[in-house]
């Protein structure tokens, strides 16, 4: 599905990537920790082609995505969410989940039927005609997700999902990640802080510090890798 | 008679505003999709004045029939010229302050090659409306101004259809609201900006029209006035702000006629500057700006 193949980024001098490579089957969430600084979200921004990587080479389903434009990428199937949402906040929430089909040839009935059904999956269908920025940061979190998942991508990029999202939310956003290899067949690169959740959703997870791969493994490897506990965990 | 004279200039007023928002809407939606500062715009208004005289001249086409021809003319010139120009300053670290330092090269460089090639004489459109005006009571409405006034509502009726219902449209407004996020949609953003670019100079041309219309001449030189029009309604509207443009065009429209007829004429662009001082004093973002928009 995804493989990233000796990836470098850097800026000026300095080296955010220095050399990442990993692999995300079909339909498997791969989880991606990492101190703040240590590439993750760079990572992201190079797979997504809001960055150009330095070196190396990215792959999705056997093809390269290097030099092609964000949005380009995004119609090879690949999503993506921030850790600040980036929605349309004078739009209604179905419009935001409309945004991803202003280019393509679906009909308004095609375009409401998903938009309001994802709408009904993220529990916010009630609030269809509301403009995004009356959400609170937690709601707006679920729009974003659902206006990615309703272009029906085949990998999907989440920058924390969980920070500063309640508890009861946070549990919906789980269910929706859980949902996503089987239900929505699509791979899943999470980066998160919360590691509960990482362990929890992820099928491999990688750890990244300073810029390259530290560890790489199952939650009870990663657990128990003393270099993951010195570096990252602590002690 | 005072009552008249006020009910005159608030018609007028109106009329002038909502041909004036035109001006006010183009300018928006390229400073929004683009952050390009078209301190140009002004000499592209002339020019379609100057299209339209020379279509009608050269192939006798009346004002009406020469619009359509205009706006899809200027548009394959904007989109033309973002390519050759307009991208490079969006990819500027500061686009603004790039684009209004060549954009302003631009005005002066096309007011010179207007004066050059079609020199300094002050031209007209020549055409009649019977009958020329309409009396209601006391209120004489130009039947030119009351043509101009249908077609600018079809005008804006048109484009809040395209930017509230139709796909590109919704894209259009997404870029203003939030440009970084439309690409990791799938939105092409450079397409798009083309596009914007085509419009908004398209809208700049049929709006020299409308305003060759409705006012006895034009020359090589008043582009810069109605590229100060343009900003004093943005700023009252709120900086990439569509339908602020609207309610920035009407205000300043209505300040300045209502002006006209009960002070002076040359004391109507000192009002329309007063009130946009009074604008940014109280609400700095315009009166439908937000930061959200920009």
């Amino acid at each position: 599905m995804l493989r990233v193949t000796d990836l470098t980024k850097t800026f000026g001098g300095l080296k955010a990537l220095g050399g990442v490579s990993l692999h995300i089957p079909e339909k498997r969430v791969l989880g991606l920790l990492g101190m703040n600084g240590s590439g993750k979200t760079t990572l992201l921004n190079c797979i997504n082609g809001l960055y150009e990587p330095t070196g190396g080479d990215i792959q999705l389903q056997g093809k390269s995505l290097l030099g092609l434009p964000t949005h380009k990428i995004a119609g090879r199937g690949v999503g993506r969410t921030f850790q600040v949402p980036k929605l349309f906040p004078r739009m209604t929430l179905l419009e935001n989940l409309a945004a991803p089909f202003t280019t393509g040839h679906a009909s308004d009935a095609e375009v409401y039927e998903r938009s309001a059904e994802w709408l009904n999956r993220v529990e916010l269908y009630r609030l269809r005609h509301n403009y995004a920025e009356e959400l609170s940061g937690g709601q707006q979190k679920l729009v974003e997700l659902a206006r990615m998942m309703v272009a029906q991508p085949r990998l999907v990029l989440l920058d924390e999902p969980f920070a500063g999202v309640n508890p009861s939310l946070a549990l919906l956003i789980i269910r929706l990640i859980e949902a996503m290899p089987e239900r929505d067949g699509c791979s899943v690169l999470l980066v998160s802080h919360d590691l509960t959740s990482v362990y929890q959703l992820s099928h491999n997870i990688v750890v990244l510090h300073e810029g390259r791969v530290l560890a790489e493994g199952g939650a009870a490897e990663i657990r128990s890798n003393p270099d993951v506990i010195e570096a990252y965990l602590g002690a | 008679m005072t009552a008249d004279l006020l009910l005159q200039g608030l018609i007028n007023g109106l009329i002038l505003g909502l041909i004036y928002s035109l001006i006010g809407l183009s300018l928006n939606i390229i400073f929004g999709v683009l952050r390009v500062v078209n301190f140009a715009h002004g000499e592209f208004i002339i020019l379609g004045a100057y299209a339209a005289y020379f279509l009608q001249r050269l192939l006798g086409l009346s004002p009406f029939l020469a619009m359509p021809v205009i706006f899809v003319m200027f548009a394959l010139i904007g989109w033309a010229l973002y390519f050759v120009l307009v991208k490079r300053l969006t990819r500027s670290d500061d686009p603004e302050t790039a684009s209004l330092l060549v954009m302003f090269g631009l005005s002066i460089t096309l007011g010179a090659l207007m004066l050059f090639f079609f020199e300094a004489d002050a031209r007209s459109l020549d055409y009649m409306l019977e009958p020329p005006f309409l009396m209601f009571g006391n209120i004489v409405i130009p039947t030119t101004r009351l043509v101009a006034l249908a077609i600018t509502l079809v005008i804006t009726g048109i484009t809040a259809w395209f930017l509230y219902r139709t796909f590109p449209g919704k894209a259009l407004r997404a870029v203003i609201m939030n440009r970084s996020a439309v690409a990791t949609v799938g939105i092409d953003v450079e397409k798009l900006s083309a596009m914007t670019f085509g419009i908004g100079l398209g809208f700049a041309g049929v709006t020299g029209v409308l305003l060759a219309m409705i006012f006895p001449a034009f020359s090589p030189f008043a582009g810069a006035d109605y590229t100060l029009i343009g900003f004093i309604i943005i700023v009252l509207g709120g900086l990439g702000h569509p339908i602020g443009a609207l309610v920035g065009g009407l205000l300043f429209g209505v300040t300045e006629q209502v002006t006209v007829v009960l002070a002076d004429n040359s004391v109507a662009l000192l009002v329309g500057f007063a009130l946009m001082i009074a604008v940014i004093f109280f609400r700095p973002s315009g009166l439908f700006g937000r930061q959200q928009m920009r």
